[in-house]
């Protein structure tokens, strides 16, 4: 990683660091900010981590996560901190493709920096993958981590560190554990961290991401020995996002730069063409002949004053077309549907997919859901679900532009008085190569409007369901509390005319042509017969 | 009238027992009866409202909205048939409070006396008899002094000048009086109390053969009742009000009965006639002198004279006329006018016996 705003007149002063160093210096930018909040951040890197290896291997993720407490003799290991930790020993394992002896050190004990500069749909929020946790781990314990493994034969086991200021693995201790056929990678470290605080989020997180992975089994087990087991409830794993290239819309004067350096091309015109999507030939010299450049350039030799002309020149184009939505990888309507149902257990529910846009330069897609009914109780807020790229957000929802979204609809016409008194939960998965987050911590989606749009259309269209799921519940409702009605007013009707007569009729015969059919909810007929 | 009582425990026994048989059939029950609607009612001068069904109305087992319907005739007419056959009367409260019973609270329990009203309203209908005949009354409005004897339900032979300062009270059915004598030339029907009383208190019905019947305000059903039966034993009928857009509904009232009961057979009086107070009275006739002690109409005075002008009873030229008068003027003249043209005792039985000397002569054609 580059760190930007080096002026020359301090070089001397200044020393280059690592990736990894620059990490540490930084912990708060990567959610690790305080011992609660790394705990958590810790175990989701990790999960992610693991799902992804799992997805990319086209296997239905199989996720156990250990987190034990680790009883210390002297608590001598200090971190800047107020709030008391603990040691913890975590180990999560996922059954992906598995490394080789070989590969295990440099993925596991090097924060990497690519030099390619593709995009992708991905989950890691950093993009720097569980790394980050295992440094987290090393630098407040002071100890190694054990990295186990099987790609289908033999068992490898690594105990190892990383070498924070020149960014390398350290291998402590190989060995090999005899053979596994099912390939796995177990990842286990010691960390500080504050569980009991940590927990609900933790949980939550867990839930929400089963929610969002129904395809995935997921096993948690907390340090008292509680089990928590989130089971899928379908075999179908959503298609792998493909990796694209820039959108010039996409792009920043920095990245820019790095393109420029980083290319094969040896022509202005080429490196255009060959290193964005959307730019061809034509394009490609419209914007050279703007930017006042030279196709024949050589890249790699562009002044900054040619750079910023270039990115200018580009930033005023706007007859690009849309970056490519093909590359990304939607949950499915199915998918989201069976998730939610799997942990919310509602009488109703109804996801939409939306068509993809784009923002940023980036393809976006909006794909939202509503429950109603069943587990869901109503709590006095808003319960509204985010996921971004398969993974939950669960703080700030109240920044989130899905929120204000959610508040500026007017739910009355859908059957609903009130989001916040109503048994109804709303869910909203946002899909792209780089979700529009508002800040660093990347917990909230920013208000764009195309992105706003698109959430309210999908949440309307699911509010046109629900609305015909409440008034067919009405309907049911009703047709019941018609059949009581004739059966107590057939009890007078029988009973004046016993007083009349001196003869009770048999009503039966008559109530049984009033019962509701099935699809009236026919059950209660039964059930006001025994009454 | 135990003939009359058996007739309608046969009714509703008749109606009882074919429901029983739907029932028992598999077959939803239904009843069929005319609604005293608009269309079902017609108008005749010569005898007042007319009940004409041509429409009928169907409670239909079956269906959800006139199941309550059903259930409410039946459970009414078992209310009914329990009542007669013990000789007990109700009222329409009475009637109303006999549904609010428990085992009633989540049927036909109603939120107010309309409700029990109207179902009242729809047995007469179904049974084609007033709700009288079946024991729901209403509490007895209306006397009548006078040379008349009579026998009513007490089985007691009563004399109405000799019972008391008002007269005779005229039972909420009276149905079942019979006339042993009749002395009076004609009867008049007071629309008020006050100027009845002072008739009687001068001594007029004694010394002019008069009869005096005290409506106080618009006439009960029992008291039209009793003047109709009066009539068809020949007696004349005069009819007294005040000269106001009520007063002439109420004298119409008399005459040609109402909407409200017009499915009910003999309340209308149509050989009765109007004696005043009227417009000519008071433009160029008996009190033309007296205009100062016109009242003006109030603002519900002026809309129940534009209401008039299309109720069916009031359509003839001479009522038209009378109601024009109301609008034109926005006045109306009581019959206490009287104490303003006299205030000594003496003068006052002169005016009373003058004005109804030249009413009765001119419409009844009786002298007295």
């Amino acid at each position: 990683m580059r760190l930007p705003g080096k002026a020359s007149v301090y070089r001397e002063e200044l020393e280059e660091i690592s990736p990894a160093d620059f990490f540490y210096r930084n912990k708060a930018l990567a959610g690790f900010d305080n011992p609660v909040k790394a705990t958590y951040t810790i175990i989701r890197e990790l999960v992610e981590n693991a799902l992804d290896a799992c997805e990319e291997a086209r296997r239905l993720p199989e996720v156990s996560i250990v987190l034990n407490k680790v009883e210390e003799k002297d608590k001598s290991i200090d971190i800047d901190s107020e709030v008391p930790t603990e040691l913890y020993s975590l180990s999560v394992r996922d059954n992906g493709t598995g490394l080789s002896a070989e590969e295990i050190p440099r993925a596991f004990g090097q924060v990497l920096v690519s030099s390619k500069y593709k995009l992708m749909q991905s989950r890691g929020t950093f993009g720097l993958g569980g790394t980050m946790a295992l440094l987290y781990g090393q630098i407040t314990t002071n100890m190694p981590f054990e990295i186990t493994s099987s790609t289908g034969s033999k068992i490898h086991k690594i105990t190892m560190k990383i070498d924070i200021q020149a960014n390398k693995p350290v291998v402590l201790r190989e060995q090999t554990l005899g053979v596994s056929i099912e390939p796995f990678t177990e990842v286990k470290l010691h960390f500080r961290g504050n569980y009991p605080r940590a927990r609900s989020k933790v949980i939550d997180y867990l839930r929400q991401t089963a929610m969002i992975t129904p395809y995935a089994n997921i096993e948690f087990r907390e340090p008292d020995g509680s089990l928590y087991i989130f089971e899928r409830n379908v075999r179908e794993l959503p298609p792998l996002p493909k990796e694209s290239l820039p959108h010039p819309k996409g792009i920043d004067l920095e990245l820019l730069q790095r393109m420029l350096k980083g290319t094969k091309t040896r022509r202005l015109v080429s490196f255009l063409e060959t290193e964005f999507q959307k730019v061809g030939r034509k394009t490609a010299l419209e914007i050279l002949r703007r930017a006042n450049l030279d196709p024949a350039l050589k890249p790699k030799e562009l002044t900054s004053e040619q750079i910023s002309a270039l990115f200018r020149a580009i930033t005023n184009y706007d007859r690009f077309l849309p970056p490519d939505p093909s590359i990304l990888s939607p949950l499915g309507e199915k998918l989201f549907m069976a998730g939610i149902k799997k942990e919310l257990k509602p009488e109703f529910v109804w996801a939409v997919k939306r068509p993809p846009s784009s923002v940023w330069g980036h393809p976006f897609l909006v794909e939202t859901a509503i429950a109603y009914g069943g587990d869901i109780n109503p709590t006095g807020k808003v319960q509204l679900y985010r996921f971004a790229n398969r993974i939950p957000l669960l703080y700030d929802a109240s920044s989130d532009v899905s929120y204000l979204v959610a508040k500026r609809i007017n739910w009355d016409v859908y059957g609903i008085k009130s989001l916040e008194e109503e048994p109804i939960a709303l869910f909203v998965h946002v899909v792209s190569t780089k979700i529009p987050f508002k800040t660093v911590g990347k917990e909230f989606m920013a208000n764009e409007p195309v992105l706003a749009k698109e959430i309210e259309l999908g949440w309307r269209e699911c509010g046109r369901k629900l609305k015909a799921y409440l008034s067919g519940k009405n309907r049911v409702k009703r047709a019941i509390s018609r059949y009581i009605a004739f059966k107590r007013y057939y009890e007078v009707i029988a009973s004046s005319l016993e007083e009349l007569t001196g003869k009770r009729p048999a009503v039966d015969e008559l109530l049984r042509k009033l019962a509701p059919t099935v699809e009236e909810g026919g059950e209660a007929r039964d059930e006001s017969q025994e009454a | 009238m135990s003939h009359k009582r058996l007739e309608i425990e046969r009714k509703i026994l008749q109606i009882a027992s074919k429901i029983n048989q739907d029932i028992e059939q598999g077959k939803f029950p239904k009843l069929e009866f005319p609604p005293n609607s608009a269309s079902n009612i017609a108008f005749d001068e010569s005898v007042g409202y007319l009940f004409k069904p041509t429409y009928y109305t169907r409670v239909d087992g079956g269906h959800i909205k006139s199941v309550k319907t059903l259930a409410g005739l039946l459970y009414g007419m078992s209310r009914v048939v329990d009542h007669l056959k013990s000789g007990l009367t109700m009222t329409k409260r009475d009637f109303y409070y006999m549904h609010k019973v428990e085992r009633l609270k989540n049927t036909l329990c109603p939120k107010d006396q309309t409700e029990t009203d109207s179902r009242i309203v729809q047995m007469e209908l179904i049974l084609g008899m007033p709700r009288e005949a079946f024991s729901i009354i209403s509490d007895p409005r209306g006397w009548i002094y006078g040379d008349i004897e009579l026998v009513d339900a007490s089985g007691y032979t009563i004399k109405a000048d000799r019972i008391g300062e008002m007269g005779y009270s005229v039972p909420p059915d009276p149905e079942n009086i019979e006339f042993k004598k009749i002395g009076v030339k004609a009867v008049v029907a007071i629309e008020k109390v006050g100027p009845a009383k002072n008739m009687i208190e001068l001594k007029i019905p004694e010394e002019y053969g008069l009869g005096i019947a005290i409506l106080k305000g618009q006439p009960s059903r029992s008291m039209r009742r009793f003047l109709r039966m009066l009539s068809e034993q020949g007696v004349p009928i005069g009819i007294l009000t005040d000269l106001s857009p009520w007063s002439i509904r109420i004298a119409a009232t008399v005459i040609y009965n109402s909407i409200s009961s017009a499915h009910i057979p003999g309340l209308a009086v149509p050989n009765a006639a109007f004696l005043g107070i009227e417009t000519k009275d008071v433009e160029e006739g008996f009190f033309k002198d007296y205009q100062f002690a016109l009242e003006d109409l109030t603002p519900l005075d002026i809309k129940a004279a534009k209401d008039n002008l299309k109720l069916p009873s009031l359509q003839g030229e001479f009522w038209q006329r009378e109601n024009q008068w109301f609008l034109k003027r926005k006045k109306k003249a009581e019959l206490e006018i009287f104490k303003a043209m006299s205030p000594s005792a003496k003068r006052l039985k002169e005016l009373f016996v003058e004005y109804l000397r030249e009413k009765l002569e001119e419409r009844l054609g009786v002298s007295i």
